[in-house]
């Protein structure tokens, strides 16, 4: 795939991203430190022939994306953390309507207002079920420039896939920082876009939730000559509101086996000097940063330490971290929260001696205290 | 020099970031890496911003300067001098403005101290106190011969307005007329 240059941030390559993966609605507010996608997407999407609108708060935002969505265009919002606990009803209504979007979340302190401006990892948890009810989350991590922009294109690709909302969380670190990142081509991008099913049989025939065991809904664009019905309320195959029992839980049942039993389509990670690793530290988004530098100093000392890096956080690559620390007796989790991940890796690994480095005060983790931490293991 | 690692220091509103910008996509356009983050408060204007620029020949991972680590520090605002000064390597370079900041006797013995009025020269002989960061630029650039100069002039220029092209060129001239100044003294 034929790359190009760019000098940016975080935030500039996510809105560039949408755009070239062929979004053409965002509906948002700016709220810190996410503002700058919704800034600069401004500016793109008019000139492509697309909507950018600051609605009148976050729940309005991804309304908006919503329908614009259910009219079968691929849009965006972005928020941060405050952002998303409004937006939490909402991105439950999408999961049960089977509409897909996507979300992009830029971390920062929380819980509440939290430090505005401060690097975060602490809506980890809050990405597997940002609202209530059962459905598995897709939730992708950005952990350098480049993948600000390349996350989010996956992201369009996978919502409509899976007809669902994606997540892609950045934090305020990567968001902002600014520098260099080797890109694909949009060409190469707009080549790569797999646009949802479509329904092209007669409208008698179409049954938008009448479809396989694992398979998402076909849901073709509103005011094309297909009627049917969107609710949050457990629907049939019409979707129209029942309480029928068979079909209730095959409804939830499928939301859950659309994702879990295609997990290989979703999965994604980095090994970044884990083939001889005596130490594994497990680092996701900004903090991978962090870990690569320490683990230079390690290295350089003689420590073999080497990285795990989720890039799909969820789900989460649980039979491949298990591979690892079936074999590594020291694994370390190091993220901006107070072990968020950490409790998930224990899942994974079937182990409660994983140890963890957390850090809650808005300020980074810098390599020196990985490196002083994997001494002390 | 390999690896250079600054910090710019000021108070929101001052424009301290673009410097940074600027530096970065200098190293980048000459083949090597540069990496700009900046750090602020929610304070919209006044609160203390700090900028760390690091431009390395090799990748550069970790986004931030590591305090302990930076050789050249340019502050231009008394608190944000006094919450980041420590993170500049004893025997560093740090340019203030005599203005707005007051360094220790302690201070001129540990670090290499220079007092530029950086505000001044931008408003009083540039004649727009915006070019103060480009004023900055030249200083630091001077200072610690990071980017060959027509480089880092050709780089500042993309990134302004061409109506504002003459004038940020000879921000650029002063200000490295003065750290040549400084550090002959």
């Amino acid at each position: 795939m034929a790359t190009r240059e760019v000098i940016s941030t975080g935030n500039e390559l996510a809105a560039m991203a949408a755009v070239d993966a062929g979004c053409m609605f965002f509906g948002g507010y700016p709220l810190t430190p996410s503002s700058e996608v919704m800034h600069v997407i401004s500016d793109l999407l008019p000139k492509k022939g697309g909507v950018a609108i600051q609605m009148e708060d976050e729940i309005a935002g991804i309304c908006a994306v919503i329908g614009a969505a259910m009219v079968g265009q691929r849009a965006l919002t972005a928020t941060s953390g405050p952002g998303m606990s409004l937006k939490a009803e909402q991105l439950g209504l999408a999961q049960m309507t089977e509409v897909p979007l996507v979300c992009v979340n830029v971390m920062r302190g929380g819980p509440s207002t939290g430090l505005p401006t401060r690097v975060s990892q602490g809506d980890i948890l809050q990405a597997k079920n940002p609202s209530h009810g059962d459905y598995k989350s897709i939730t992708l991590c950005a952990g350098s420039l480049a993948e600000c922009y390349t996350e989010v294109v996956r992201a369009f690709n996978l919502a409509d896939r899976f007809m669902q909302p994606v997540i892609v969380l950045l934090d305020e670190t990567i968001g902002h920082m600014h520098g260099k990142a080797d890109i694909p081509t949009a060409e190469d991008v707009e080549a790569g876009i797999v646009p949802r099913k479509r329904f092209d049989g007669p409208a008698e025939e179409y049954f938008p939730y009448g479809v396989g065991h694992d398979e998402p809904a076909v849901l073709n664009p509103m005011y094309e000559g297909y009627r049917y019905h969107f609710t949050g309320l457990h629907h049939d195959k019409n979707g129209y509101p029942t309480e029928e029992i068979e079909t209730c839980r095959k409804l939830i049942q499928r939301l859950e086996d659309k994702v879990a039993l295609h997990e290989d389509e979703v999965e994604s990670y980095e090994e970044f000097m884990m083939d001889d690793a005596e130490v594994m530290i497990i680092a996701y988004g900004s903090v991978s940063l962090a870990a690569k530098e320490s683990i230079r100093h390690l290295r350089k000392e003689g420590i073999k330490a080497g990285l795990f890096r989720p890039i799909t956080i969820w789900p989460s690559p649980a039979v491949k971290i298990k591979e690892h620390t079936d074999k590594i007796e020291k694994v370390l989790v190091v993220e901006l929260n107070i072990g968020q991940y950490h409790s998930e890796i224990q899942r994974a690994a079937a182990r409660l001696d994983i140890d963890g480095l957390f850090k809650v005060n808005g300020r980074p983790i810098s390599p020196h205290e990985i490196v002083s931490k994997v001494k002390e293991l | 020099m390999s690896k250079t690692l600054m910090r710019f220091t000021g108070v929101g509103g001052q424009g301290v970031l673009l410097a940074g910008e600027i530096f970065a996509a200098a190293k980048i356009k000459t083949g090597g890496h540069g990496l700009k983050t900046a750090t602020y408060t929610s304070q919209v204007r006044g609160g203390p911003t700090v900028v760390d620029i690091q431009l390395d020949d090799e990748e550069i991972y970790y986004p931030y300067a590591n305090d302990g680590e930076i050789g050249f520090m340019l502050s231009v605002a008394q608190k944000s001098y006094i919450l980041f000064k420590d993170g500049v390597q004893p025997g560093g370079t740090i340019v203030v403005d005599p203005n707005l900041v007051h360094p220790t006797d302690e201070d001129r013995k540990t670090w290499k101290i220079y007092e530029i009025p950086i505000i001044t020269i931008a408003k009083e002989e540039v004649g727009n106190v915006i070019t103060q960061s480009v004023v900055a630029l030249a200083i630091a650039n001077t200072m610690m011969n990071a980017i060959d100069k027509n480089t880092l002039i050709d780089t500042m220029l993309s990134k302004v307005p061409a109506k504002v092209h003459e004038v940020n060129k000879k921000a650029y001239e002063l200000g490295e007329k003065y750290a040549k100044e400084a550090m002959s003294k």
